[in-house]
């Protein structure tokens, strides 16, 4: 459904993103997983048709983005970073206005309005100027608008932004109701917020894709990644002995150094297990010089430590807006 | 075709639904009819007194009504010059400022439908400023002798909506360029205050550029229109003047996607 190939996208003398290739199949929610700067809204935009790529090709529902922009633009709804809401209009005014716009039948479009209000919890505010709604009700109209004329495609950037804990479950199960019926794509800074919405994740890190597969997947390329390196002096046959003594080892390579004298070595231990104190322990007790001894992190795990793990962080973060919107409800 | 019209008039819906809920619009109509009567009665005043004077020293009568409503149109065209900036200056920068654009950039809609749309919403709204202005100087001429001609009326307000026409459309493209409301207005301000007078610009050059300055110039048409000539080449400018403006505007919103790169 979204073909994306050796996409760059150059500001300037600044590269956004280079060489980004990834696919997402028909159906499936693929999250767009990175820390803040790492081209996940040039990619969204770019996907959108609302900027032109530098080099390279996006294919979404079967069209490219640059030479077929309309047959793209009927086919998407697009939430953008910040929700392009108009103030004085009404929530259905505006849901009535864009799917004028995005080319909705006459006949259809008061269904359609009502069954994206219905979709978005926003019923009630039908009737509510959009300049009265809180943040979180603002994110939701904004999320609204890009599923009113039913696009089979749907780009979401950054989609929980600024709501309350409550709203983000909301909003994460109404993009998981879209499965199936609906191929997604959402960016997020959020490490847990993938593992809950999406079938598939691509993280990217300064404008490339690091990886991409299923979540379970790459939470065991990266703790399959961990290994120790050590450097050892003594027999082949006696350090490797030693080592296989330890009960959660699954591999162990080791090598002649030039010179002959010492040996480098490399323990790949259990999925989650951390083991170096009981290498060395081991090492030591058999007679063993130890001269280095090396954790080895996976690459994918640097991109993680740079995510938000933490959502309470982000929950308290939005603790005054949650007050502010329940006042702006007793307004409205 | 269809689509279009059907995507421009999706566009004219909006920009009139946003003048109904906008504190600005209401503002701007009260002001602008305020003036507008307050200036009625003083140039009506003045052309009676003067009429009086000419009338004692037994002269021959002239043609007050024509005088007042020439004198009355021109000073609505200025009027308008402060007006108009104002209500082209949100049309595109607010939606740039409010990321707005990024929705219509995005749907299936050309930029050509969404300034037609723009432009017609605008001039919809200043086209109802004006038509209150027809129903008091018609109660004031319906006593007038000789007695106006209605169509020298209509062809006069006719300019009036024609040169806002071609202001709003230059004015929608200078909004197009910048996020801020107020600097569009400005620049709109001063071109169209260089537009208003290029024919005394043109007077100092003198030879072929000076013909050309003059001819460019909005008053000189206006003022043909206002007196109920009208002259082919004036239609012709301000049509100029109006899809210069929409195709600019078209134009600008294309660039600015791909300045971004």
């Amino acid at each position: 459904m979204i073909e994306v190939e050796q996409l760059s996208k150059v500001y300037g003398s600044t590269t956004a993103i280079k060489d980004l290739s990834f696919r997402v199949e028909p159906g499936e929610i693929l999250g767009l997983l990175g820390p803040n700067g790492a081209g996940k809204t040039t990619t969204m935009r770019i996907l959108a048709g609302y900027l032109p790529a530098t080099t390279g090709t996006a294919q979404v529902a079967g069209y490219e983005v640059h030479t077929n922009p309309m047959a793209v633009r009927q086919r998407i709804g697009y939430l953008p970073e910040t929700p392009p809401l108009y103030p004085d209009m009404t929530v259905e005014g505006f849901l009535n206005f864009v799917s004028r716009i995005k080319g909705v039948a006459a006949g259809d479009r008061a269904r359609q309005v009502n069954s994206a209000l219905e979709r978005c919890s926003l019923q009630e505010k039908r009737q509510v100027l959009i300049r009265k709604l809180s943040k979180g009700f603002r994110q939701r109209v904004g999320i609204a608008q890009a599923l009113v004329h039913d696009p089979p495609v749907i780009i979401l950037d950054e989609p929980t932004v600024g709501l309350d804990p409550r709203q983000i479950i909301e909003v994460r199960n109404l993009i998981k109701s879209l499965a199936g019926s609906h191929t997604v794509i959402l960016s997020t800074h959020i490490l847990p917020e993938v593992s809950m919405t999406c079938n598939r994740v691509a993280i990217i890190n300064r404008g490339h894709v690091v990886t991409t597969g299923s979540l379970a997947d790459l939470m065991h390329q990266l703790t399959g990644g961990i290994s120790y390196e050590l450097e050892v002096a003594g027999d082949t046959t006696e350090v490797q002995l030693s080592l296989q003594s330890l009960s959660s080892v699954r591999q162990i390579e080791c090598s002649l150094l030039p010179g002959g004298e010492r040996l480098q070595c490399r323990v790949v231990p259990d999925l989650g297990v951390e083991m170096g104190q009981e290498i060395a322990a081991t090492l030591v007790k058999a007679g063993i010089s130890l001269y280095e001894m090396r954790r080895v992190r996976a690459s994918l795990e640097d991109v993680f430590l740079e995510l938000t793990t933490e959502e309470r962080t982000l929950a308290a973060a939005d603790q005054p807006d949650f007050q502010s919107s329940s006042q702006a409800e007793d307004v409205a | 075709m269809g689509i279009l019209i059907h995507n421009v008039v999706a566009i004219y819906r909006k920009e009139l639904q946003s003048y109904f809920a906008s504190p600005l619009a209401y503002v701007i109509a009260g002001v602008f009819w305020l003036l507008a009567g307050l200036f009625f009665v003083v140039i009506l005043g003045t052309a009676i007194q003067q009429v009086a004077t000419l009338d004692l020293q037994g002269q021959q009568p002239v043609d007050l009504p024509t005088i007042v409503l020439q004198g009355f149109l021109q000073v609505m065209g200025t009027l308008g010059l402060m007006i108009l900036p104002i209500l082209s200056m949100g049309l595109y920068a607010e939606e740039r400022k409010r990321g707005t654009l990024e929705l219509l950039a995005t749907s299936p809609i050309t930029n050509w439908a969404i300034a037609l749309g723009k432009w017609l919403g605008v001039l919809t709204f200043f086209t109802t400023l004006v038509v209150p202005l027809l129903i008091y100087e018609a109660i004031a001429f319906s006593a007038a002798n000789p007695p106006v001609r209605p169509w020298v009326m209509l062809v006069g307000h006719g300019g009036l909506i024609l040169l806002a026409a071609a202001v709003l459309s230059l004015g929608m493209f200078i909004s197009s360029l910048t996020e801020s409301s107020i600097l569009a207005a400005i620049l709109t301000f001063a071109l169209v205050l260089v537009l208003w007078v290029l024919d005394l610009i043109g007077q100092n050059f003198g030879g072929p550029v000076g013909a050309a300055l003059n001819h460019l110039s909005l008053l000189k048409h206006y003022t043909n229109l206002s007196q109920g000539v009208i002259d082919t080449s004036s239609l012709i400018l301000f049509a100029s003047y109006i899809l210069l403006g929409i195709y600019l505007t078209a134009q600008s919103i294309h660039a600015l996607r791909f300045q971004r790169s």
